[in-house]
């Protein structure tokens, strides 16, 4: 009898502990594979056709890839998506860190308290924190400029112009995402036994010594897990975006997920969209494979 | 474990049966045409086709059920529902050429409506909510071309008469000029122009489109297929020069002030261009804005009565209630209940004979409205790519405002963009 008639009428206790987990697990598979796997494919074959008016569809091999591929609007996206990647990514893990140093130092009481103010920003809708963040940056009744006025300082465009539109979206990147990368690294921080840092202390090692020398190489397979995380978070950025920019002004912040949609959604191409859903995928895989090939090093307590 | 899954199949089968049971049971639901529009800021006009709807019930037992769609990503909840037929509308307010021509989602209009409908629109909408020939939507909206708007105490304090407008762009420059105010440090606290320079490309150029027009330039050829040598033309960049000018060089506009419609409702900006139905936003929003409508100020042509965005009301060809959504048409497609629609949300009706009724008539805009309709018909672009179209060009428009580069570098490659969209 197969593996999967066993499935279905199982004649050992083994055979009824695996389909007992078949079981369990089908109904996720089941959803990732409708959620995730199917519309998968569907870029994928989609990328190879062409939608015609009237809806029909033709098949056109590899022109669509070589249009997207050839197009400057396309590659000023990707460009801004790796602007807004360099300026969003360290920024975010970095302070995170520090943050949750911080917070491993407190007691318990203060520690939740804090904890809870830092993940809040994360709770909160992407929209609506953008919209807040719009009137934040709104260059005459936004709050930023009037402080800058209060020193003395000019106000600024913000997200009116050319050059600070990518910072301005990255800050509220490192403000939405701060309180999750901070779980993470405090959950990790308090999971690290305190004799290592004991011992360390005990053979003279200073503060910055423990912290390079113990505590971080400890944590790398969470740096490493909240940096393929934020990779992910901002390479897909959309909500941002669309809530505040609409990838303006003049392109400045057109990034690849918001020209996906217009693609698709507002252009009608569904073709040229599934190709760059396609750009997308194959690129957060090769970067996620090479972060865990070359930085990922085995840890034990 | 035999139990465990055992019990949790009985548990599931049981659902499954008491779903089936109560859906059996449930008593049959009001039978519903259901409408999407993304027109969300005329919820009056909207919520009318509930209203009207209770009426046709008595007849013909459908209610008219009105679902808003916020218009920023509008089209994506469209076309999915449209593609994927479950949830879509029976009937929708859109673009004809674009799911009508692009997409081939309409039904088209029945020959009966077809003629009490021509034979009642003003002659320049007559096109919309047409395909190639084919009707398929009932326009819905008269006076969805720019006209000026300008603020009557903002003209007084700047030694202007509000009761004469400047009608051409170099006597409208002049009093953009004077109508601006800057702060010691040069920045402006009051604009001339209220001009639209955020949001989406496909916005900007529809607020550029009647400077280009004014210039004597066109977006694409009259036979929609190409770009070059149109909207790179001498014309065109002088338009897109002046437009820069503007904010760089004048400085009567600024990128500084957000919403332009909410830096005119703020006495912030002394001139705005919109369409008919910011009169009725205005009302609502800035009540003590003491304004007047004027034709839009002409260059070497006149800009006219033309628009990027034909919006009409059109029957879905996969509902399977399309007859029953054009026999409520049908039921609305007359004087009274067009003036009545119109007029609770404050915008210019359709049916021509309105157009000398006495609302249309007491309205602020009645005077300009006819003297826009009077100019000549300016080019349409109702291409099925117009929104890509219109995106590649607006990128040029909003480069040239944010000191990008200068207009012919510009507008030269916007061109090239928009004749690949045109031959693909």
């Amino acid at each position: 009898m197969g593996r999967w008639a066993r499935l279905v009428l199982p004649r050992t206790y083994m055979d009824r502990q695996r389909r007992a987990g078949f079981l369990f697990v089908l109904p996720a598979v089941a959803y990732f594979t409708a959620v995730y796997f199917v519309p998968l494919v569907e870029s994928l074959v989609g990328s190879f056709y062409r939608t015609l008016p009237g809806g029909a569809s033709r098949f056109v091999g590899l022109r669509l890839y070589e249009l997207v591929f050839t197009d400057s609007a396309f590659w000023n996206s990707v460009w801004n998506t790796v602007k807004l990647l360099a300026l969003s990514v360290p920024a975010t893990v970095v302070l995170a860190l520090a943050v949750a140093l911080g917070l491993d130092r407190l007691t318990l009481r203060w520690r939740s308290l804090w904890a809870a103010m830092y993940f809040v920003p994360f709770a909160v809708s992407l929209v609506a924190a953008a919209l807040i963040w719009q009137w934040i940056y709104d260059p005459v009744y936004g709050v930023l400029n009037h402080a800058l006025s209060l020193v003395g300082l000019r106000p600024q465009q913000w997200l009116q112009s050319l050059d600070e539109v990518l910072p301005s979206l990255a800050l509220v990147n490192v403000w939405a995402r701060l309180g999750f990368d901070t779980m993470i690294f405090l959950a990790a921080l308090q999971a690290i036994p305190r004799e290592y840092d004991e011992a360390a202390e005990i053979d003279g090692a200073t503060a910055r010594q423990r912290l390079r020398h113990v505590t971080l190489p400890l944590l790398n397979p969470h740096i490493l897990m909240v940096c393929i995380l934020e990779l992910i978070f901002n390479f897909k950025i959309f909500d941002q975006v669309y809530a505040t920019t609409q990838g303006g002004p003049a392109g400045a912040s057109q990034t690849i997920i918001p020209l996906l949609y217009d693609t698709a959604f507002k252009y009608f191409r569904l073709g040229e969209a599934s190709v760059m859903a396609v750009f997308v995928f194959a690129v957060l895989l090769a970067v996620t494979l090479v972060q865990w090939r070359i930085f990922r090093k085995p840890v034990e307590y | 474990m035999r139990r465990t899954t055992g019990g949790a199949i009985a548990v599931l089968a049981a659902a499954v049966l008491l779903t089936t049971a109560l859906a059996e049971r449930t008593p049959a639901q009001a039978k519903k045409l259901v409408y999407w529009t993304h027109w969300e800021q005329n919820p009056e006009f909207n919520r009318w086709y509930e209203t009207k709807g209770k009426e046709f019930a008595r007849k013909s037992g459908y209610e008219v059920e009105v679902v808003t769609i916020p218009y920023q990503g509008y089209e994506a909840k469209y076309l999915a529902a449209l593609m994927g037929k479950t949830g879509a509308p029976d009937f929708f307010n859109g673009i004809a050429h674009q799911w009508c021509g692009q997409y081939d989602f309409c039904d088209r209009m029945p020959p009966d409506l077809e003629k009490v409908w021509s034979e009642n629109l003003p002659k320049y909408m007559r096109a919309w909510g047409q395909w190639r020939g084919v009707t398929y939507g009932i326009p819905i909206e008269h006076g969805n071309f720019q006209q000026m708007y300008i603020n009557a105490d903002l003209f007084r304090k700047a030694g202007l008469d509000p009761d004469r407008p400047p009608k051409t762009l170099d006597d409208w420059l002049a009093a953009m000029k004077k109508l601006t105010v800057f702060d010691p440090k040069g920045e402006p606290t009051q604009v001339g122009f209220a001009i639209r320079h955020k949001g989406h490309p496909v916005g900007i150029t529809d607020k550029f489109l009647p400077f280009a027009h004014a210039f004597g330039a066109r977006m694409i050829s009259p036979a929609q297929d190409r770009a070059t040598g149109v909207a790179n033309s001498p014309e065109m960049v002088a338009a897109l020069r002046f437009f820069g000018d503007l904010v760089t060089k004048h400085k009567v506009a600024s990128l500084a002030f957000g919403n332009p419609e909410d830096a005119f409702g703020q006495k912030r900006a002394a001139v705005i261009f919109r369409e008919s139905w910011y009169f009725g936003w205005l009302k609502k929003n800035g009540p003590d804005v003491s304004f007047r409508v004027y034709a839009l100020p002409c260059g070497t042509s006149c800009p006219g009565a033309g628009n990027l965005f034909p919006w009409s009301n059109l029957v879905s060809k996969a509902s399977p209630n399309k007859h029953v959504a054009w026999d409520f048409l049908r039921f609305i497609s007359n004087a009274k209940d067009d003036l009545e629609q119109h007029q609770l949300q404050g915008i210019l009706p359709v049916w021509a004979a309105n157009l000398d009724s006495s609302y249309v008539k007491s309205r602020p805009d009645y005077a300009s409205t006819k003297e826009m309709l009077a100019q000549p018909v300016p080019p349409n672009y109702y291409h099925p790519k117009s929104n890509e179209l219109a995106t590649a060009f607006g990128e040029a428009v909003v480069g040239v405002l944010y000191g990008k580069g200068q207009p012919k570098a510009l507008l030269d490659e916007a061109a090239s963009r928009m004749d690949r969209i045109l031959k693909e």
